[in-house]
């Protein structure tokens, strides 16, 4: 299991179209990676689940953990702390 | 003390009744205009195959999105693409569909309530998130929803009247596309929260023939799908809970009135002679050329009075155009043959016809309407003779001029028509010549001046609703005061003398199209008064032939010349209750005095 915090920096937060963005990378990746409100520890998401996501309800510089669990989980993780630090390749 | 059986009293709701009958039946709720969320209680059986349709749907919807991505992408580039990568997303969203599938299995829903009440119920978490710009998002859940809506309803949408067979629709409101559709053989009734007399809706149940009460508030919060109402669209009630008794009473009230229909039938060919051998013509009022149904049904001898402002209001973008005013006349000369038809031109007020500068009135109803606004504007006015001139020359139709207060406002018409006849003649397109013009008789002003304007008139048209409004200075539609709206007034019904006079005199015909025709009692009075012609709502017309030919002229020249020396509505009221029976006619034991 891998687990990791990240910070979400974008303006509009996990708004639709970067949930999308989101749901879509996780998507290719086999492990089951859900994500939790580090404010909120009873709110956590399915990455694979649009709704699931855009109910975090994740806003500029909420606090997000990520975990990680199966056989691709490093490269999961990996991938999506990029593309959050990346602001979802938006700005 | 015995335990009632019933857990809700029975209750009584007013509304008003636009189609009269009776319905006894399982309420069916719809919830959408349109009539496509409407609510289903499916059986067991059905429901897999009703899981099967939603998930076709969403397949169907995700294809839609692909392709819109597509485009998108090619014209726009991938990152404007990427808000309808999210709709996918949603789509292909395993939550989404597995919590729709249960909805259908729990509540044994179809699958367009189902999408509806999942998505409301995602639509209220979003909107308990804090962050404005997150929030707002929301309305991708919406549009996800309403594609999949769209498709479900599309080419395998179940129809209304399969869906409420054997039932009774309650609504907020229904299109008028949606009522025309319904199947009377299937559909009991309908009631509906919102509407009136003259909404489209109403006037379509007419012509359906479907008992329907509209206007009743709350209806849709009030009664569940599956509970047991009556409707009565007679008295203009609906009644929720009914006791034994008052379903013996109404499955009774049914059975007269099936009678009933059945008698009008076998009578609709009778003629409507009096008992002294005087034949009184009676015509059809009509709004909506679909009501033309019910003309034809009832056996009227023409239209006299075609609404003609409801080609307008249908109109989805503007004013008819001339061409679309062209083929609706057509149709009406074409049907009405011989009997002919007489079109009242536009009786609309200026805010609808969206005029550049034109301020809200405070008082429309006495305002730039009907006779003035054609005047004021003459290419709205111009256009419409134009159409009627040209469909005249298929059938016979008259125009009639409602609103007039002043001679002059006729001579102005005339001198328009025949401009636009003289136009027609000049581009050699077929119209016909010297077409009847009539004037409405609707205000104090057009009865002072009735001689006068008899001269310049080829006929009259009373429109007693609004001459008793104006004459009496009572707005109908105010509580406070609309008990005084009383035709049986005195002074109404010297007004109605006078005109009968003038047109008598200047050897034009005249015609009654307000409601006191429809009325038996009132009836009685305008014959009396020397009207021989009257025009009224078509499912009028066999109550009215029935009274026609039960009485004789003289008697009612004798109760209208008594009527008409009282001083007071009360007196005039008591002395035609009274009398009534002298007339030998037992139907008007049960005749109506409103």
């Amino acid at each position: 299991m891998q687990q990791r915090t990240v910070i979400i920096i974008n303006r509009l937060g996990l708004h639709a179209r970067a949930a999308a963005k989101l749901v879509k990378l996780a998507s290719t990746y086999k492990s089951r990676v859900v994500l939790t409100r580090s404010d909120a520890p009873q709110k956590t998401a399915d990455s694979k689940s649009i709704f699931s996501v855009l109910l975090l309800a994740a806003a500029l510089n909420t606090s997000i953990e990520i975990t990680a669990e199966g056989p691709d989980e490093e490269q999961a993780i990996e991938a999506l702390c990029r593309l959050i630090a990346d602001k979802f390749g938006e700005e | 003390m015995r335990a009632s059986i019933r857990k809700f009293p029975e209750e009584r709701l007013e509304g008003i009744g636009v189609c009269p009958g009776v319905a006894i039946g399982k309420a069916f709720l719809v919830d959408d205009p349109r009539g496509r969320v409407v609510r289903v209680f499916l059986p067991k059986e059905q429901l897999e195959s009703e899981i099967l349709r939603f998930r076709d749907a969403a397949r169907a919807a995700q294809v839609q999105v692909k392709k819109d991505i597509e485009r998108v992408r090619v014209a726009l580039g991938s990152d404007h693409a990427y808000i309808l990568e999210a709709h996918l997303l949603m789509l292909e969203d395993r939550t989404l569909g597995r919590q729709i599938e249960n909805f259908i299995r729990v509540n044994h829903a179809n699958a367009e309530w189902a999408v509806r009440d999942v998505t409301q119920h995602l639509l209220e978490v979003y909107g308990q998130i804090e962050d404005d710009y997150l929030r707002e998002r929301g309305s991708d859940i919406e549009d996800v929803a309403h594609r999949i809506t769209k498709i479900l309803s599309g080419k395998e949408q179940r129809s209304l009247n399969e869906m409420a067979d054997n039932s009774i629709i309650v609504a907020d409101d229904l299109l008028p596309s949606v009522t025309a559709d319904l199947d009377p053989r299937k559909i009991l009734g309908f009631v509906t929260g919102i509407g009136g007399w003259t909404s489209h809706t109403a006037i379509i149940a007419r012509s359906v023939n479907i008992p329907a009460v509209v206007g009743v508030r709350d209806i849709t919060e009030r009664v569940r799908s599956g509970e047991t109402l009556i409707i009565d669209g007679t008295a203009g009630a609906v009644i929720l809970n009914p006791s034994p008794e008052t379903l013996i009473f109404y499955t009774e009230e049914r059975q007269r009135q099936r009678q009933q229909q059945l008698y009008d039938i076998e009578e609709r060919e009778l003629p409507a002679i009096t008992r002294d051998n005087c034949e009184i013509r009676l015509r059809a009022n009509i709004e909506l050329i679909e009501e033309i149904d019910t003309y034809q049904r009832f056996n009227a001898a023409g239209v006299g009075l075609y609404r003609s402002e409801f080609l307008y209001s249908q109109a989805e973008t503007g004013l008819p155009t001339e061409d679309e005013q062209h083929d609706a006349y057509r149709f009406l000369a074409g049907m009405v043959g011989d009997e002919g038809a007489v079109i009242r031109t536009f009786d609309l007020g200026g805010d609808k016809l969206h005029l550049e500068g034109f301020k809200p009135e405070r008082n429309p109803a006495i305002g730039m309407r009907a006779i003035r606004l054609s005047l004021g504007v003459e290419s709205v006015f111009r256009t419409q003779v134009k159409a009627i001139l040209r469909a005249a020359s298929q059938g016979d139709l008259k125009i009639l001029l409602p609103f007039v207060t002043n001679v002059d406002e006729v001579r102005q018409a005339k001198r328009i028509i025949a401009d636009v006849e003289r136009e027609l003649s000049v581009e050699q397109v077929p119209h016909k010549e010297n077409i009847e013009i009539g004037v409405m008789i609707e205000v104090p002003a057009a009865v002072m001046m009735a001689e006068a304007l008899a001269r310049e008139a080829d006929f009259f048209s009373l429109g007693t609703n609004d001459l008793i409004q104006s004459l009496l200075a009572v707005d109908r539609g105010n509580e406070n005061v609309s008990a005084l709206f009383d035709p049986m007034h005195p002074a109404v019904l010297r007004a109605i003398k006078m005109v009968a006079e003038a047109a008598d005199k200047m050897q034009i015909p005249v015609n009654v199209c307000g409601e006191m025709a429809s009325n038996p009692a009132q009836v009685i009075l305008l014959l009396g008064l020397g009207l021989r012609d009257l025009s009224m709502t078509p499912s009028a017309i066999p109550a009215i032939r029935r009274l026609v030919r039960s009485i004789s002229l003289s008697d009612a020249e004798e109760l209208a010349a008594q009527a008409i020396s009282l001083d007071t509505p009360a007196e005039v009221r008591h002395y035609v209750q009274t009398h009534l029976s002298d007339l030998g006619s037992e139907l008007l034991a049960t005749a109506h005095f409103g």
